[in-house]
């Protein structure tokens, strides 16, 4: 390879789902930046990931069009796109449309840039399966499953969400991946979580005609709350405490809502005017405020915080009412293999007794994996195992700087390897949504081209 | 505007920073040293403990140490704790905002001016830790010996 001759920066994406498309277009969008990418998916399509990758119009997109664009200095170049398909208007610009739109929007993205002058030279696109990562004096060296391998300057994760259940529901399965085979439509299913996962799950299963018990478990029972338009309140930074314990931030933003309340707002202008410094706040507390959160104050967090459209809320709403999903506040205390299904027991909570249901179908749409470093994806074990990577404290992502450097198990950060996305969720917190992915992505595609003149 | 609430509550935090890793100190000590009155410093460490930046203990060996490193304690962070908002004048404060009489907010200039200084605030305090505090002061003593030398 020429590479060597070259002063341009030879960047390689492992992965072209949303944040790994996203980062490329703002790469690619910088047309002074002296790069080239190589964009590496195991799908075929580009763009989707496991997010975007459902066909189904009921999985709608949980951020209205004017959250989505891929830019943030350009929030409506995705209504735009939109428009331009005769799929939304002026007038009704807060409009959730399918997910599956997002994918095809963000292919566009790509497939306009790739396009436009010279693109075809500073991006490449390959269809495989990366299995490792390593360093070498030089840069990096991707292997490739079919024996292959590509080397560049620097590596950049973008590998997204877990694909596997996590160690402790071994036998359950999430939903979309390839053990999502039919079940029995009279069948009982349990699904582990109550938020926008399980929200997906549920409406598939009725989409696919299921007439058995829909049962839904997680530890309090709450599912998400309803969007609303609203105006978010006006923060700066010097609002904000920072540092402080967590119940010491609990009682300040309890009092805010109050407040704001008071004056004939809404707690959802506190949790979105807040937004803006979520990764702030994030990053300002001590490990043990970090912890506590994510024990104890997530699951409020989080269905205030992660909202859906109001047709989806009003349907899953109907579905509890009716029967036909049924929620239940507790824990899954043993699962079991029983013939062709399994044997859930369940502790309800606050209850002293267990009741143990035959299900055919366990579906994990519990979010967070628990423990990276046993997760399923090759290319974050073999980083961990070469001690390239190491977790971050909480386990939740891997351990990276707020500049997306992945850190080393001697606690030294890289300069050539990168991780954006829900990889990084350790250290960024809120790292799911695009809102907040283009931000990261914009920041380290800057980072990077600054350095394209002086790599090599 | 930092008032003597915040002065205190960081010198409090120095005179804590410069202990060895987990002595305690008394109130008493604390307040002597630095001058301060001993009924305002009690308020002041318990708004601290509250927020997590200093733990106690009660009792005859009783005090109190840092809750955490003094690198990773930031001023700005203390402040706002001890003073509220970050805000050179009560107006230019977004949750806590105290108009003034004479004049109309939404066309003063002076507020308008204002708000972006306690962005630079933010700024510089958020980004200095409770050990640059310290040692700065003991660079700045050091230099000052030298000189007399």
């Amino acid at each position: 390879m020429n590479e060597r001759a070259s002063t341009r920066l030879a960047i390689i994406v492992i992965g072209g789902g949303a944040s790994g498309v996203l980062l490329a277009a703002h790469l690619l969008r910088n047309r002074d930046a002296d790069i080239r990418i190589t964009l590496i998916e195991k799908r075929p399509v580009f763009g989707q990931g496991v997010a975007y990758s459902t066909a189904l119009p009921d999985h709608l997109l949980n951020v209205s069009a004017l959250g989505m664009s891929a830019y943030a200095d350009d929030p409506e170049h995705f209504l735009r796109w939109l428009i331009g398909r005769g799929l939304a208007t002026t007038e009704n610009p807060r409009v959730y449309v399918p997910r599956s739109l997002y994918g095809e929007y963000l292919a566009t993205v790509l497939a306009d840039l790739r396009g436009g002058d010279g693109g075809q030279d500073r991006i490449h696109l390959l269809s495989e399966e990366c299995v490792s990562v390593t360093t070498t004096a030089a840069g990096v060296d991707v292997k490739l499953a079919n024996g292959a391998s590509v080397v560049g300057h620097v590596a950049v994760l973008a590998v997204g969400h877990e694909e596997q259940p996590s160690v402790e529901k071994a036998l359950a399965v999430r939903p979309g991946s390839p053990d999502d085979t039919p079940v029995d439509p009279d069948s009982t299913v349990l699904i582990l979580g109550t938020g926008l996962s399980m929200v997906d799950a549920f409406l598939s299963l009725t989409a696919s005609g299921h007439r058995g018990r829909i049962v839904a478990l997680s530890r309090r029972g709450l599912v998400p709350s309803i969007h609303q338009a609203g105006k978010p309140i006006r923060l700066d930074a010097a609002d904000v405490p920072l540092g402080t314990d967590l119940s010491y931030f609990v009682r300040w933003f309890r009092r805010l809502v109050r407040d704001t309340e008071r004056n004939g707002g809404d707690w959802r202008d506190v949790v979105d005017g807040i937004r803006p410094f979520n990764q702030r706040i994030w990053q300002s507390w001590p490990h043990s405020a970090r912890r506590r959160f994510i024990d104890h104050t997530r699951a409020w967090w989080d269905i205030h915080r992660h909202r859906m459209p109001p047709e989806l809320h009003e349907r899953v709403i109907r579905a509890v009412a009716e029967g036909e999903l049924e929620l239940v506040a507790g824990k899954l205390v043993e699962a079991k293999r029983r013939g062709d299904g399994f044997e859930a027991t369940i502790r309800r909570r606050h209850g002293p007794r267990t009741e143990t249901i035959s299900v055919a179908r366990i579906y994990d749409c519990t979010g967070i994996t628990t423990d990276l470093a046993a997760g399923s994806n090759p290319i974050v074990r073999s980083l961990i195992d070469r001690g390239l990577a190491r977790p971050d404290p909480l386990r939740i992502g891997l351990d990276v700087t707020p500049q997306c450097a992945i850190v080393g198990s001697d606690g030294q950060p890289s300069e050539r390897l990168f991780a954006i996305g829900p990889l990084t969720r350790g250290a960024f917190f809120e790292i799911e949504a695009i809102p907040d992915i283009r931000v990261q992505c914009a920041g380290l595609a800057k980072r990077l081209a600054a350095g394209a003149g002086i790599a090599a | 505007m930092l008032t003597k609430k915040g002065k205190y509550g960081l010198k409090a935090l120095v005179h804590l920073s410069e202990l060895p890793a987990g002595q305690l100190a008394f109130v008493n000590d604390i307040a002597v040293a630095n001058n301060i009155p001993k009924k305002f410093l009690d308020a002041i460490l318990g708004e601290l403990r509250n927020a997590g930046f200093v733990q106690s203990r009660k009792g005859k060996d009783g005090g109190y140490r840092l809750a955490r490193l003094p690198a990773e304690i930031k001023i700005g962070h203390v402040v706002r704790v001890l003073d509220g908002p970050l805000a050179p004048i009560p107006c230019a404060s977004r949750t806590q905002y105290q108009p003034c009489e004479d004049c109309d907010e939404a066309t003063c200039q002076v507020r308008h001016m204002m708000l972006e200084v306690r962005q630079a605030i933010a700024e510089v305090l958020d980004n200095r830790s409770l050990a640059q505090m310290r040692d700065a002061a003991n660079d700045d003593m050091l230099a000052g010996i030298k000189y007399q030398i």
